[in-house]
């Protein structure tokens, strides 16, 4: 591959501020979520006890719900070309998968080149996707209609909302170790969490098939 | 200092895609909300049928009036009226009738009484 | 008076029949069940019950999504019994037992398991299997005419005057009696003074059953299957004496009877269908009604039609006074023989004490021309009360 010099735009303004809010309602639904489900008494007391630590979760949902909407509305286009990118699913993605991308040190083997989003990324936009409206889904009834809905479907909702959840939380754990910690991969961190720029190289490296659809800006 | 964008192309495929993703979503929504309304219609359906299955069960027997029990009308000649059939008799006021709120513990007081006149 | 059954009246007055465990999920589901409000918490808060306010019906624990509701177990009570060969158990069970009991044992809801549930009574080792719906007749007899009575004193027929006022209000489910006293006390002259079946079952067997069987009423132990939490209570209750014992010594529900002939290895569904013992073991089609909401109301029609009018009832049923409906109203004709006129009598019918309360205040203002009004707590009545198989159908 040759030398490349410069920055990419990864992710845009809007993107990364979606971003921003969905991160931070996620992580006061988890803690209040996991506080009055478990009954863990020093979760719900940071929140003012069980009451107003279910208000809040009730609330961080609704903007939990509202930040993507309206993220979406505003940007269909960017919406759709993700959507594009993460259903897309080629031999490089399952080559990708084979290799776990390399991050596992006893899967030896050559990596694909990758799209935008690497194979793994793929998957945890789907699951993303799958399962926040499986959370909302459940959610709602939950909270509007407790008194309405029978037993057996609030049960129902209630163990939905609860494996989803738990299920989110650990593959957002995973992405935030890889985005955040791991020293292979968080050299991206920037680019979604800061000013939305990652170095060409890195990204010609990482994400080939896409840096090669790119356009040089000259500044 | 180079600096790379992605293009501005918008490709049919990447729309139609988009799209489809949010129908996707409309559609689970509407199936997750039939699945709700079934089962709230039939949450409560087994108290119809229990219902049924008791007056099925009051149809197929062959008394079907207080009064005409002989087993009621044996208690009150033999035990709570003797040799008539009389409600409300003094037996019956004292075995099968009750006071309500504060006029209980008057009512305790009677019971108590009445079996030491027993005694 | 005996010395007791390990649940004292005030303990029970403490702690209430039902209590919510540590499985609550704070779901906030209950509160919009409770009919008084008993049921204290938010959404996210653990919720608990206040006994003072509670009128111990169950709806709160047969709708519980996580089964977080329990009721107080007199079931190792009765097995002690049962293993006691100097105790003489009797048993009676409720009419709404014998449509849900099957249930347990994979049958459909309302499958009639009557004869079936003689038999694993039997099987279960009590020495009598009677039945509730013999008192439930009885209680007919008794309400029955206590209303005539009150009707008569209404129009000022002589010899009725130290009857009580109209309308007459049912007795018959103790979690409306107890609602009742607590919240509208100036309408207990209105109800009933005939006991539930369940007690009248109570003081009939340790007095006149005692005496034919020819056993000691004090090693009798009364025990009764009930759809209904309610019935622990009011088993309990401190004027449930007049037999000079406690009339019914220990209730248990159509789930806990289950369990039992699951933990005694009966195979339930081959049980051959046996009849009740004879003595008070008799049933009529009228009592098996009293399990559903505004069965008491026909079956005081029947027997008060026919002894009113001197006539014969070519047409049992009254449809007027059935359905689901929380309150439902009808107009009876009656001729009456003794006094020579038609009496259109009116009746209303109120399931769900949640909506008891416009009724109420319609009598205590004067407003309501109603001659009888049947109030059961539990929606549909008896066959959905707290004790009965909790069902959670999603299609």
């Amino acid at each position: 591959m040759s030398e490349v010099r410069g920055k990419v735009l990864k992710h845009g303004e809007q993107t990364r501020t979606m971003h921003w809010v969905h991160l931070v309602a996620f992580i006061i639904l988890a803690l209040t979520g996991i506080g009055f489900y478990f009954n863990i008494g020093f979760i719900n007391n940071m929140f003012g006890g069980g009451a107003n630590a279910s208000m809040v979760h009730r609330w961080a949902g609704v903007v939990f719900v509202v930040g993507p909407a309206l993220y979406i509305l505003l940007n269909f286009e960017r919406f759709a070309r993700f959507v594009d990118t993460i259903t897309t699913i080629t031999k490089d993605d399952i080559g990708w998968l084979k290799t776990m991308g390399g991050y596992i040190p006893f899967l030896k083997g050559e990596v694909p080149p990758q799209d935008k989003y690497n194979a793994g990324q793929k998957m945890l936009g789907l699951i993303i996707i799958i399962g926040c409206l499986l959370l909302i889904l459940t959610g709602f009834p939950m909270w509007l209609w407790r008194a309405v809905v029978p037993p057996a479907f609030l049960a129902f909702c209630y163990s939905v909302h609860f494996w989803v959840a738990a299920i989110l939380i650990l593959a957002v754990c995973g992405h935030f170790f890889l985005a955040a910690i791991h020293p292979k991969s968080r050299v991206e961190f920037a680019s979604m969490m800061i000013d939305g720029y990652i170095d060409a190289e890195i990204s010609a490296h990482h994400n080939e098939k896409w840096f090669n659809t790119l356009e040089e800006v000259k500044e | 200092m180079s600096i790379f964008r992605e293009k501005g192309t918008f490709t049919r495929r990447q729309f139609f895609k988009g799209s489809g993703m949010l129908a996707a979503t409309i559609v689970i929504s509407g199936v997750f909300a039939k699945f709700g309304y079934d089962a709230w219609a039939a949450s409560d359906a087994y108290i119809e049928k229990r219902i049924s299955g008791l007056y099925t069960l009051d149809e197929k027997m062959a008394i079907r009036k207080s009064h005409q029990n002989p087993e009621i009308l044996q208690i009150y000649k033999d035990f709570l009226s003797p040799g008539e059939v009389k409600p409300v008799s003094e037996k019956a006021h004292h075995l099968l009738h009750t006071k309500y709120g504060q006029d209980i513990p008057e009512l305790i007081k009677e019971l108590h009484a009445h079996q030491h006149d027993a005694a | 008076m005996e010395e007791g059954n390990g649940l004292s009246t005030a303990t029970l007055a403490n702690t209430g029949i039902i209590q919510v465990t540590k499985k609550c999920k704070s779901c906030d589901h209950c509160t919009s069940i409770c009919p008084t409000g008993a049921i204290h918490g938010k959404l996210g808060q653990k919720h608990h019950i206040d006994p003072k306010l509670c009128i111990n019906c169950g709806q709160c624990l047969i709708n519980c999504p996580f089964g977080a509701i329990t009721d107080t177990s007199m079931v190792k009570e009765v097995k002690k019994a049962l293993a006691d060969p100097s105790k003489y158990v009797v048993v009676q069970e409720a009419p709404a037992v014998r449509v849900a009991l099957g249930e347990e044992f994979g049958m459909d809801p309302g499958t009639n398991v009557k004869g079936k549930m003689y038999a694993s009574l039997r099987k279960l080792g009590f020495d009598k299997v009677y039945d509730t719906e013999f008192a439930a007749d009885l209680t007919i007899m008794e309400e029955g005419t206590e209303l005539i009575h009150r009707v008569f004193k209404a129009v000022g027929a002589p010899g009725y005057e130290s009857s009580g006022p109209l309308p007459q209000f049912t007795s018959c489910c103790p979690a409306w009696i107890k609602y009742a006293e607590d919240h509208y006390p100036a309408i207990l002259p209105n109800l009933s003074s005939a006991k539930s079946p369940q007690q009248m079952f109570g003081a009939v067997a340790k007095t006149y059953v005692a005496e034919k069987l020819g056993v000691k009423p004090a090693d009798m132990v009364s025990v009764s299957v009930m759809p209904c939490t309610a019935k622990k209570y009011e088993c309990n209750r401190p004027e449930m004496i007049a037999s000079g014992y406690q009339d019914v010594d220990y209730v248990i529900t159509t789930r806990e009877l289950a369990d039992m002939i699951k933990e005694k290895g009966i195979d339930f569904n081959s049980l051959p269908n046996e009849e009740a013992d004879r003595l008070v073991g008799a049933s009529t089609g009228a009592a098996t009604i009293f399990g559903v909401t505004g069965g008491v109301m026909e079956a005081a029609l029947r027997t008060a039609y026919e002894l009113l009018s001197g006539q014969s009832l070519g047409k049992v049923e009254f449809k007027s006074v059935r359905g689901q409906k929380p309150i439902r109203e009808a107009t009876v004709e009656i001729p009456i023989k003794d006094l020579g006129t038609t009496l259109p009598v009116k009746v209303c019918v109120v399931t769900g004490t949640k909506y008891v309360g416009r009724v109420i205040e319609d009598v205590l203002a004067g407003r309501s021309s109603y001659h009888f009004i049947e109030v059961m707590n539990c929606p549909g009545g008896c066959i959905n009360g707290g004790g009965q198989p909790i069902r959670r159908d999603m299609y």
